[in-house]
């Protein structure tokens, strides 16, 4: 019983180190905060931005625009970045295409801001933006394939893939709120990798 | 409504009209070789034609009781009823572009639509509404496959359909009165006169039905209630011996109600009024011959077409919304045919067309000139070697000159069995649309312009202050030239007879097309962030697949016709970037994202992979009846965003974007009592077949009867 025990014990510790010396073999940073999260945004291009914290996984309150307390904006399809014209943070976005899971290291350089109000970094247009319109059904559908790389307004890294986006079902004609699904990976410790 | 009926039938007594009813004797076992004028603008029998030619006869479409085309066409396999997805009568607003018929697996856009070899105009968003044309005044219908550009120019990519209206050949007089389920009356009269060197061919048509509605939930009609009036005109005179002259006139008009839906930001409103679309034309032509080997034809052609639309708000009576399009088409032309037909005919011509548009979407009525020249060489060589070479020039006033060159081989291996071959060359013109619109959607914002509009249009909005100043324009300040779009066909079969009594017709095809125009969003947004989109060159498709066709005359009172098509159609890009791995597809359930396969792309959306359909008939000479069948299959197809699923992928690629494949089955019974008399009843889509969302164009099951009466004068 008693080398049984022991066996075991071995055995346990024997797989802790090929699991800490797996980490070490990577870096020697903690692991990104995975989290997928749905937010609420108006489907009207003259409502207010719904603002996003990756920190905090949170909406943040309109009241709290003119602070790095928020890294992006969405209202319809529309996102704005933290920085520049759109925000006092350092923020910016890379446009990457590929496998959401298999992108494991931020770049560290080319991330696009808004430049002006009607130039964004995200491309929102109809044909080469962020999203297949279907102009029969009005269904917005994310482009598989495609996904953020954001340096948050406080310099963090993060991966954002939209999953969904749907309308919340609505009692007259015209659609009121969009729910955009997504996941993302947050690096909270400043490093870029995921 | 059976008062209804007989009501008609007294009234249509005092008039006079139209049904192609032959007499039994014209049914005899033999399966014909039919004279075309489609494949080379002179009369032909298909056995000499090395080209790929259908023909519908009068008789199969008046044993059918349909009246109008679209109902003959839409039962053919190798033809699909192609619904323009924005076009679709969703949500009870009205379907604005009619429907069009898909050919060799390319868009409506792609067929010309001729009578009697003139051009039909008015397409809205590239399709003509073939509700405007009725059946009963057609001697045949000549469907010419593969790109027929070398002879007619703009447009034949996928081919030609060419509506041949019927001859004055003798004094007669016909009409039919067709009542159908949702109270729809057709009247019909023809009246055909010859006086000495002088014929005349008359027909009217009046066509009503109260539409149907296949979706109670939603406000308004799936098809709302319609009337439509035509009128033709034919006279021939022959001069003398060596001149004849021809001239002809038509009249369409349709009066379509509409009364639907509109979604304002706020509650939604109801909207009504009416659309109508009317289309006239003109001919004349002047026929010389100098001698057996010589003759030419000098023409004028002149057609006009509108469509008008006003819709008002029912609350305050306010108007709402007008769209207007008219257009003019003015063409002179001269045909030369030298030589031996068909043994050594060579055929030549030249033409201008003139034309113009105008629209409430355009910012001033556009023209648009051009001048055409081709040349046709036919060698028949021992009996046994077919060919057909020929070219065409084409030179716009709008885009760069094009030469259309096509050849075609046919070769004899035995009297039964003939092999034929063609290659050709198509271009379709960027449309007025393409070229022109300048249009802004007051309830969303957004700007769509016309590729050579771009210049003027953005200045307006930036003058207008619709555009930040720090935008630059200026790469769009003479606007973009965008070029035809472009295809080569190749059509490669064989035409095998046995007995007299059975003809098989195989025919493999494969189009590939360059240059398609597309729509795009410009890389800047106006000042309410909405995008201004244009046109463009983009995409590379091509479409391939094969057509049988069997023809069997059982005895000379049954005979059965069945054909089949095969095809496949993908966008060559497409294709590209997923050999390149750059099209991912997003699982809806698991979110995981994974390239897309070759494998799974299964091409464009809205082609059927299968279609078929059979034609059976039986004549009973005792009884003096007919029987006739016909069942069309139209196999599965893709449909964007069915049932609301999308994987992000932009392509048809997962089986629960298709559509399940259906079978429209019709029949009718013709008995003719004594000679002038004739009653024809009959059921279409008995299966009762509906599709609301992607075949709002099918209504279920419908009954019809027709009563015809024709007198004919045989000893003129």
């Amino acid at each position: 019983m008693k080398s049984l025990t022991l066996h075991i014990l071995a055995g346990v510790s024997l797989i802790a180190g090929l699991i800490s010396c797996k980490k070490d073999t990577s870096n020697n940073t903690i692991p990104a905060v995975t989290k997928t999260d749905s937010i609420q945004v108006a489907f009207d291009p003259a409502a207010p931005n719904t603002f996003f914290s990756f920190k905090n996984d949170a909406v943040v309150a309109n009241s709290d625009s003119a602070t790095t307390n928020w890294d992006f904006g969405l209202r319809n399809v529309n996102f704005i970045i933290n920085s520049h014209i759109s925000g006092p943070g350092n923020a910016g976005v890379i446009t990457q295409t590929g496998i959401y899971d298999s992108y494991t290291q931020a770049a560290q350089s080319g991330y696009a801001y808004d430049t002006t109000s009607t130039q964004l970094a995200i491309d929102a247009g109809f044909t080469t933006g962020w999203y297949i319109y279907n102009s029969t059904t009005h269904a917005f559908s994310p482009k598989a394939g495609q996904f953020f790389v954001i340096r948050t307004a406080d310099n963090h890294y993060v991966k954002m893939e939209i999953l969904s986006v749907n309308y919340v079902p609505f009692a007259g004609q015209v659609p009121v709120t969009l729910i955009y699904k997504f996941h993302f990976a947050y690096q909270a410790d400043g490093s870029t990798t995921f | 409504m059976l008062q209804k009926i007989s009501y008609s039938i007294i009234f249509f007594n005092l008039f006079s009209f139209a049904s192609a009813q032959k007499s039994s004797s014209d049914t005899s076992g033999k399966v014909l070789d039919e004279v075309v004028i489609t494949g080379t603008r002179t009369e032909n029998t298909i056995s000499n034609l090395p080209l790929p030619i259908q023909v519908i006869t009068s008789k199969t479409i008046s044993l059918s009781g349909s009246e109008k085309l679209i109902d003959i066409l839409q039962m053919q396999s190798s033809l699909v009823i192609a619904n323009n997805p924005l076009g679709t009568a969703l949500q009870g607003y009205p379907n604005p572009f009619g429907n069009g018929i898909q050919m060799q697996g390319l868009d409506p856009a792609y067929t010309l639509i001729l009578i009697d070899g003139e051009p039909l105009t008015g397409r809205n968003a590239g399709i003509i509404n073939l509700g405007r044309i009725a059946l009963g005044n057609i001697k045949q219908i000549e469907i010419l496959k593969g790109p027929a550009t070398s002879l007619y120019g703009s447009d034949a990519l996928a081919g030609v359909i060419n509506i041949i209206s019927k001859e004055p050949k003798k004094n007669s007089l016909d009409f039919q009165t067709h009542y159908a389920s949702n109270n729809t009356l057709g009247l019909t009269g023809a009246s055909s006169i010859k006086y000495n060197n002088t014929s005349f061919q008359l027909f009217a048509n009046r066509y009503s039905g109260n539409g149907y509605d296949l979706d109670k939930n939603i406000y308004g009609k799936t098809v709302d209630p319609f009337i439509d009036y035509s009128f033709s005109a034919k006279m021939l005179y022959d001069i003398n011996a060596k001149n004849k002259l021809m001239v002809s006139a038509r009249y369409f008009s349709e009066k379509q109600i509409n009364n639907y839906l509109i979604y304002p930001l706020s509650d939604p409103e109801v909207v009504k009024g009416n659309t109508i679309e009317t289309d006239k034309s003109a001919y004349a032509r002047l026929q010389h011959t100098v001698n057996n080997k010589l003759n030419y034809s000098t023409s004028v052609y002149a057609t006009s077409y509108s469509n008008n639309a006003a819709v008002y708000l029912q609350k305050n009576d306010s108007l709402y919304e007008t769209i207007m399009l008219t257009q003019f088409l003015f063409r002179p032309e001269i045909q030369v045919n030298a030589g031996k037909n068909p043994a050594a005919l060579f055929v030549t011509g030249l033409g201008y067309n003139f034309e113009t548009v105008n629209s409430s979407r355009y910012s001033s009525l556009k023209e648009l000139n051009s001048w055409y020249a081709f040349v046709q060489k036919q060698i028949q060589w021992k009996e046994k070697i077919n060919i057909l070479a020929g070219a065409r020039f084409d030179k716009n006033s709008l885009y760069a000159a094009q030469l259309s060159p096509k050849i075609a081989v046919g070769y004899k291996v035995s009297p039964n069995f003939i092999i034929k071959g063609s290659v050709g060359a198509g271009f379709k013109a960027p449309d007025f649309r393409q070229q022109f619109l300048n249009f802004s959607n007051t309830l969303i914002g957004y700007t769509l312009l016309g590729a050579r509009e771009l210049g003027d249009g953005l200045g307006k909005l930036k003058r207008n202050g619709e555009i930040d100043d720090a935008i630059d324009i200026s790469p769009y300040a003479n606007g973009v030239e965008l070029s035809p779009e472009k295809s080569i066909g190749i059509n490669v079969g064989f035409d095998y007879t046995l007995h007299n009594n059975s003809v098989l017709k195989i025919n493999f095809f494969r189009n590939d097309i360059s240059n398609l125009i597309e729509t795009y969003n410009l890389p800047f947004k106006k000042i309410n962030n909405q995008a201004i989109y244009s046109y463009e060159n983009l995409n590379k498709v091509f479409t391939e697949g094969a057509e049988v066709n069997i023809s069997h005359n059982i005895s000379r009172n049954i005979s059965v016709y069945g054909s089949y098509q095969y095809l496949l159609a993908k966008d060559k890009d497409v294709l590209h970037k997923i050999k390149n791995g750059e099209i991912y597809k997003r699982d809806p359930i698991t979110n995981i994202t994974s390239p897309v396969t070759k494998k799974e792309y299964k091409g464009l959306y809205n082609r059927s992979r299968n279609t078929a359909n059979i034609r059976l008939q039986y004549d009973n000479v005792f009884y003096k009846a007919t029987a006739f069948v016909t069942a069309k299959y139209r196999g599965r197809y893709g449909f964007d965003g069915l049932n609301n699923f999308e994987d992000g992928s932009g392509i048809l690629d997962d089986d629960r974007e298709f559509v399940k494949g259906f079978l429209l089955v019709n029949t009718t019974f013709s008995k003719r009592l004594g000679t002038s008399w004739e009653i024809q009843s009959g059921v279409e889509n008995i299966l009762n077949y509906t599709n609301r969302l992607q075949m709002p164009n099918i209504f279920g099951r419908t009954y019809f009867i027709n009563v015809n009466f024709k007198l004919d004068n045989k000893d003129k």
